[in-house]
């Protein structure tokens, strides 16, 4: 796959003088795959704006490379604010088919990397929402910690040592914050997750949300004390 | 004080999210309060156990099952900015730069076509200037008004014309039923400098003096005005409701005492005939039958008590 993108973004980039840049651009890509953490988007800013254009032209090659820098992001923050990997490709799958469809009508009026948050964060949002409908007209139906269950599998896979004991712990204390992080409500959740979980910082978190940053940061603070009192005893 | 708002921002300062200055501030408070550093110690070991539910990377297997998953279904689907482009879509066509040079010389070419049009027009108007004077103005409020210049009723008809000062001269035209008209001539009677205006717009205020509101401009012309003329004519318009008002009856009784003038004078006893036997009335006529300084309301005044009964 990488090799089309390549390929594509160069048959373009001839057509105009500014190729042999492009071209660099694009074989640095492929030289530091590090690229796929949204933390280096403001280097790979003016590849976006190239790979915007061109996807926005009807060049898939091009989305597909948008997409490769940013799903490993989109999909992190998926899968640790549903618990599930299921729902997090999901929510991965429909958060780039609504870019692909609507990459037309992008603006550059904001940094592609915003947008992007954007759609995944409405989606995310939408998920929360439809979550809690069910939790509250089913109290009983589902298992509260079902959810949670497949990534909290994982934490004690990749931290699996010699102690059991310990192990088990920490599988216990995962379980009871994700509950606390449940208990809040998807606006609080999504904040809290943007800042703690994935280190945005509250000014983009406030652009990502349609909001302030004061908005985003008393959001914050009401999250930061409902969980400490949600779990006061772990302190 | 300090300590409150250390814990407040406390939450940032571990965010890294406190401005410079903040920063600053905080820690210099830090150094000095132990509370304070115990609520950072407090606040920094949370986030450690908050951080006991880590972010994983998505596994290799996830991210390329999705990715294959998203190419399916993109082979399927058309861009958004492919198909946009084949419908003809105006507000894109204008947002595109290379037609920005068009559209200002555009503008500017129709700015100098209006400017010379509405001067061309201005000037052909100029020696007309009636023309100029909108037929239909919009309803005056009070305080635009600077003064009525003059008021005349078309002969055999109930239509007036009024001419009012705004910021320049304007003229309103309809029937006397009309609210515009009324406005008028409720602020002729009681605010211009001309008392012939004030004469008009009364003389044709006792046209209809049936509304609560013409009534009381009417008294007010009665009681304040300060030409003779203008309160005998208000004096006529209200004669006919002494009987059943008692603001008009007062308001002739005041006028009847204390009226510069002898004919408003005559004119408010003679009106005041008809309600003699009223109380306040009689009191009034004993009084200037007896020490009025004028014979003749002296005289007239007795020549009414005389036609009362005399059991009354």
């Amino acid at each position: 796959m990488p090799a089309d993108a390549w390929s594509l973004t160069f048959a373009v980039g001839k057509d105009s003088p500014q190729g042999a840049r492009r071209d660099e651009e694009a074989s640095g890509t492929q030289d530091f795959p590090s690229r796929g953490l949204m933390a280096g988007h403001s280097l790979g800013r003016i590849d976006d704006t190239l790979l915007v254009r061109e996807a926005q032209r009807g060049n898939r090659a091009a989305f597909e490379e948008l997409v490769r820098q940013y799903d490993q992001a989109v999909l992190r923050l998926a899968v640790h604010l549903t618990g599930s990997e299921h729902e997090a490709q999901d929510i991965y799958q429909d958060a780039f088919l609504k870019a692909y469809k609507s990459v037309g009508n992008f603006r550059f009026e904001c940094s592609f990397y915003t947008w992007i948050y954007r759609i995944v964060t409405n989606l995310c949002l939408d998920h929360l929402r439809k979550k809690q409908v069910r939790k509250e007209e089913a109290p009983v139906a589902t298992d509260p910690d079902g959810e949670a269950y497949d990534v909290l599998e994982q934490v004690a896979d990749g931290r699996a040592e010699a102690n059991p004991e310990r192990d088990l712990m920490r599988r216990e204390l995962a379980r009871r914050i994700s509950r606390a992080l449940e208990k809040l409500t998807p606006r609080e959740r999504m904040v809290f997750e943007l800042k703690h979980y994935h280190g945005l910082k509250l000014r983009t978190v406030g652009e990502v949300l349609h909001t302030t940053e004061e908005t985003a940061k008393n959001t914050l603070f009401r999250a930061n004390q409902k969980l400490r009192s949600a779990l006061a005893d772990m302190r | 004080m300090k300590c409150e708002w250390v814990k407040e921002n406390v939450v940032l300062y571990v965010y890294n999210e406190l401005p410079d200055d903040a920063r600053y501030e905080l820690e210099q408070h830090l150094a000095r309060c132990s509370d304070c550093t115990a609520e950072l110690k407090t606040t920094r070991k949370f986030h450690a156990v908050l951080s006991e539910l880590p972010v994983e990377e998505p596994s290799p297997n996830l991210l390329a099952a999705s990715r294959m998953r998203l190419g399916e279904t993109l082979e399927n689907v058309k861009p958004g900015g492919f198909w946009r482009r084949l419908v003809f879509d105006p507000g894109a066509w204008l947002r595109q730069v290379q037609f920005a040079p068009a559209l200002a010389a555009a503008l500017v070419i129709l700015g100098f076509a209006g400017g010379i049009g509405t001067s061309y027009k201005l000037m052909s108007n100029s020696g007309n200037l009636e023309s100029l004077v909108p037929r239909a103005t919009p309803a005056p409020t009070e305080s635009s008004i600077t003064a009525i210049r003059s008021i005349s009723q078309n002969p055999g008809s109930n239509t007036v014309s009024i001419q009012y000062d705004t910021v320049s001269t304007q003229q309103a035209q309809g029937s006397l039923n009309d609210q515009r008209i009324q406005q008028l001539l409720l602020f002729a009677a009681r605010n211009n400098y001309n008392s012939g205006v004030r004469m008009d717009s009364v003389d044709l205020l006792t046209q209809q003096p049936n509304a609560d509101h013409v009534r009381e401009a009417l008294i007010y012309a009665l009681r304040y005005d300060s030409n003779p003329g203008v309160r005998l004519k208000a004096l006529d318009g209200l004669g006919p409701y002494v009987k059943n008002d008692s603001r008009v009856r007062d308001a002739l009784l005041e006028a009847l005492m204390d009226d510069s003038n002898l004919g408003v004078r005559a004119e408010a006893l003679r009106l005041l005939g008809p309600v003699r036997g009223d109380s306040s009335v009689r009191a009034v006529l004993v009084n200037l039958a007896e020490h009025d300084e004028n014979a003749y309301i002296k005289l007239q005044a007795r020549s009414v008590l005389a036609q009362l009964p005399e059991f009354d």
